[in-house]
């Protein structure tokens, strides 16, 4: 007797930068996250717009990202289980945030119908994943299965961030020793790398020509060496910015031009990157495609 | 006739060669191809050899082996620029040769020559002729001929090699054209005749005597102690403090002050370091000197000694020791937690350094083209930055050589020398260190971007020359590229704005502007905006480098 495949719900949070509306299209809940602006509370997506976000960023307020409340994480939970089984829940990277830990320790009282996924994903990265995983549960494969799925799959995914400034990351501080180092009264454009865990310092670019070559280089060596090959049926290529959508436009441009075939997906970078970050930066992210 | 030389005897000749070296090296310094400012081949051998000569002078009776192991290991150590370095290797393969002779005759100093330039040539990767190398090789042709002829007589031999070899010198401009336009003959041979001449008089037994012709222009004002110690010392008080200065003191300042004191005596160190100026001077007068230095601020060690009253071989000490004061690291000395990887980069000028420091580098060796560092200089370096492996940035082609002497002279690190011969090089190499990869990738990635980057420098002539077809007039402003003088002319803003056009090729999207002590920042942005005008498409970086003598440094990549 086959036995009834359950309900699975797939919930992510506003770092994976899908906003309300494309959360409703593609039947996936978004938990907001919190943003302390000169202390006071925003929530990405409801009560913060990225243009107020970039606004208030630039006139040098105090931005501050912090974890949502396990409140409000429960309470989404349980709002979803009264309509779903079971629930696949993917914070942002726990390489990145402790909301990651808070959550798997606030699913322990849920019986294993909250599994949390702990693939230390980001942004465009993190958003993948929860397409992933909504296919995977159209698919009939139950939230426990899921997670393993997600997690063993969580180093197939690269992001090459170009910054255009190194003002914000100084400011922030939330990036290893290495990336630190680089303090210096040139104007620098640091590539940082997001590879699973942390925010890292991958190379450094005078110009935003050299380093839109870097991260070319680098995201084709990964494909080449770690994806399986520069291959469009193979992997997701995406391209993510902050504040600067036509600069993105352009990039993934010249993106196409280097990989051609390829469909690309131009998507902001999540407001608790950006805040780490500042205006102007461009990424590009490579995920690969599940079977 | 003389058929053998001890220990005893060599001793003498080498220093009689090292002074006579030093008689000349304002002389020698001034046959720089390019009229810079700061040319000091002189300079740079005169150093090298007295780093030998000091050990030498304080040994009482020297033996081969000693003797050898002091001229060879003091001018390694000694060694700064091109051909200090290639005198020190010349010192090297010669001692080698002979530290297990008692005496020496023809035969052995035939071999010696020959295992000198052998060792020399060996030393430069791409060996060049017209040089130092081709008037050492010079020697060595003789003195082999002369040994095979069966020529006996010191005297004949000695006499012989020098006749021949300043032939060979005479013709080093028919070997580079370079000297040939500019009219002189190689410099660093000239210091290398110097130093053989020197030790033939003492072989002589002549009473040397240091006095300079006229037909030697502007020669060595430097007085110097006599082997035999009995002639009179022309400038009594060795004067030595340090100004605390109160108001600007730039270049032109600099230059009038040291004016000052050639008037009134000779020896003259004066070295700008931030807020304070070293100042060394031998003078009969002290209180001119420190009247003089009182415009500029308040003075600070003071220390005037008689030399008339102090042995002599107080001066060699002396001479290292304001070798030491005018190269001396800045930094203050704390002991420093061990990691990995640390950075050395030779720079001058205060925003440089400090570009430098906030990219990471560990240690900086102050110096460059006015102030070549010795290896013995990166040797305290290295021994400073507490790394498993320690990255040297030369920055300037002249010093490469000293570092790669060091690099050879470590063992318990592992030092490796990124050729940088400009400081933007140095800035481009070390931008491109990524502390994540293994050294060897680091080491390939930055020897090849620096490959990329196109440098100018620009500063003024110190004389009349010709220089790669263009005419240079003492005075005339000058931009100096990788491979030669790109512009001339008489505004400081022309000629690097010229220079960047000769510079710049397809492909090129980073202009970066280091402008100088000597350049205001309001003129430096008004330079910059032109440039930016010119150059739409690239980015342009202008930064306060505050080097002396140049203008403007100036990279394209």
């Amino acid at each position: 007797m086959e036995k009834l495949s359950k309900k699975v719900a797939v919930v992510t949070d506003s770092n994976s930068g899908i906003t309300q509306n494309e959360a409703k299209e593609l039947g996936i809940r978004v938990l907001p996250m919190p943003f302390m602006i000169n202390e006071e509370t925003f929530f990405e997506d409801i009560t913060l717009t990225q243009e107020a976000f970039y606004e208030r960023l630039e006139g040098g307020a105090d931005v501050v990202t912090s974890q949502p409340s396990p409140e409000s994480v429960m309470n989404l939970w349980k709002e979803v289980l009264t309509e779903y089984d079971e629930i696949v829940y993917i914070p942002m990277s726990s390489g990145l945030s402790g909301s990651c830990q808070s959550a798997m320790m606030l699913s322990e009282d849920f019986d294993g119908k909250v599994q949390v996924v702990n693939n230390q994903r980001i942004s465009v990265t993190q958003r993948q994943s929860a397409m992933d995983a909504k296919l995977l549960a159209g698919r009939g494969m139950d939230a426990a299965a899921i997670k393993d799925f997600l997690e063993k799959d969580k180093f197939n995914s690269s992001i090459y961030i170009m910054l255009d400034t190194l003002y914000y990351l100084k400011k922030g501080g939330r990036i290893t020793p290495a990336a630190a180092a680089i303090g210096t009264i040139l104007k620098l454009k640091p590539v940082l790398q997001i590879q699973g865990e942390k925010l890292d310092a991958f190379a450094k670019a005078r110009t935003a020509g050299q380093g839109k070559t870097i991260m070319i280089n680098a995201i084709r060596n990964d494909m080449e060496n770690r994806f399986g090959g520069a291959d469009a049926d193979n992997i997701w290529l995406e391209v993510a910015y902050t504040k600067n959508l036509d600069v993105a436009k352009q990039f993934a441009e010249e993106l196409l031009k280097e990989f051609p075939g390829f469909d690309i997906v131009i998507n902001p970078l999540s407001l608790s990157v950006a805040c780490h970050i500042g205006p102007g930066s461009l990424a590009v992210a490579c995920c690969k495609k599940i079977r | 006739m003389t058929n053998t030389i001890d220990a005893k005897i060599l001793a003498k000749m080498f220093l009689a060669g090292a002074k006579n070296l030093e008689s000349k090296k304002e002389w020698i310094n001034d046959l720089n191809v390019f009229p810079v400012p700061d040319g000091d081949t002189g300079t740079n051998m005169t150093l090298t050899i007295m780093s030998a000569a000091k050990d030498v002078a304080s040994m009482e009776e020297p033996d081969m082996r000693s003797l050898c192991k002091a001229i060879s290991s003091g001018s390694l150590r000694g060694a700064r620029g091109n051909s200090g370095v290639i005198l020190s290797q010349l010192f090297r393969g010669f001692t080698k040769s002979i530290r297990d002779k008692q005496e020496l005759d023809i035969p052995v100093f035939a071999d010696a020559i020959e295992k000198a330039v052998e060792t020399a040539y060996k030393a430069v990767m791409k060996p060049k002729e017209g040089t130092i190398l081709t008037v050492a090789k010079g020697a060595a042709v003789k003195a082999r001929q002369l040994a095979d002829e069966g020529c006996e007589d010191l005297g004949i031999f000695f006499e012989e090699v020098i006749k021949y070899a300043d032939e060979v010198l005479e013709k080093t401009p028919e070997m580079l054209p370079v000297l040939k336009q500019a009219g002189v003959v190689d410099s660093g041979g000239q210091g290398l005749m110097q130093v053989l001449k020197g030790a033939y008089d003492a072989f002589q037994g002549k009473e040397i005597d240091f006095s300079i012709s006229e037909s030697e222009g502007k020669a060595a004002t430097k007085a110097s102690a006599q082997s035999n110690g009995d002639t009179e010392i022309k400038y009594g008080y060795c004067t030595e403090f340090i100004i605390l200065l109160s108001r600007n003191f730039n270049i032109k300042h600099e230059m009038d002050f040291k004016d000052y004191l050639e008037s009134i005596g000779d020896s003259i160190v004066v070295v700008t370091d931030d807020d304070v100026v070293k100042v060394h001077v031998h003078t009969n007068d002290p209180g001119l000197a420190i009247q003089k230095a009182l415009k500029y601020g308040a003075l600070s060690n003071l220390k005037i000694d008689n030399m008339r009253l102090e042995h002599q071989e107080r001066l060699f000490k002396e001479e290292k020791a304001s070798a030491q004061k005018a190269a001396g690291p800045k930094e203050k000395e704390a002991p420093m937690p061990h990691k990995e990887v640390g950075f050395i980069a030779v720079s001058v000028g205060e925003g440089i350094n400090e570009i430098f420091k906030g990219l990471g580098v560990d240690y900086i060796i102050e110096g460059g083209q006015t102030m070549n560092p010795s290896t013995e200089d990166m040797l305290n370096a290295i021994e400073k930055v507490n790394a498993d492996t320690v990255f040297i940035l030369p920055n300037n082609k002249n010093i490469i050589l000293a570092a790669n002497q060091a690099q050879m002279m470590v063992e318990d690190k592992k030092i490796i020398v990124i050729p940088t011969k400009t400081v933007p090089q140095g800035i481009t190499a070390i931008i491109n260190y990524v502390p994540d990869m293994p050294v060897e990738e680091n080491e390939e990635t930055m020897k090849q971007e620096i490959g990329n980057v196109k440098t100018g420098q620009v500063t003024y002539a110190v004389r009349d020359t010709v220089i790669d077809d263009k005419e240079i007039k003492q005075g005339d402003y000058m931009g100096i590229g990788d491979t030669g003088i790109l512009s001339v002319g008489g505004q400081v803003p022309e000629v690097s704005f010229n220079m960047l056009k000769e510079m710049m090729d397809e492909g090129r999207e980073l202009i970066s502007i280091y402008y100088g002590a000597d350049v205001s920042a309001d003129e430096a942005e008004a330079f910059r905006a032109r440039i930016e005008a010119e150059y739409p498409s690239c980015d342009i970086e202008l930064q306060y480098g505050g080097q002396p003598i140049y203008y403007y440094i100036i990279s394209a990549e």
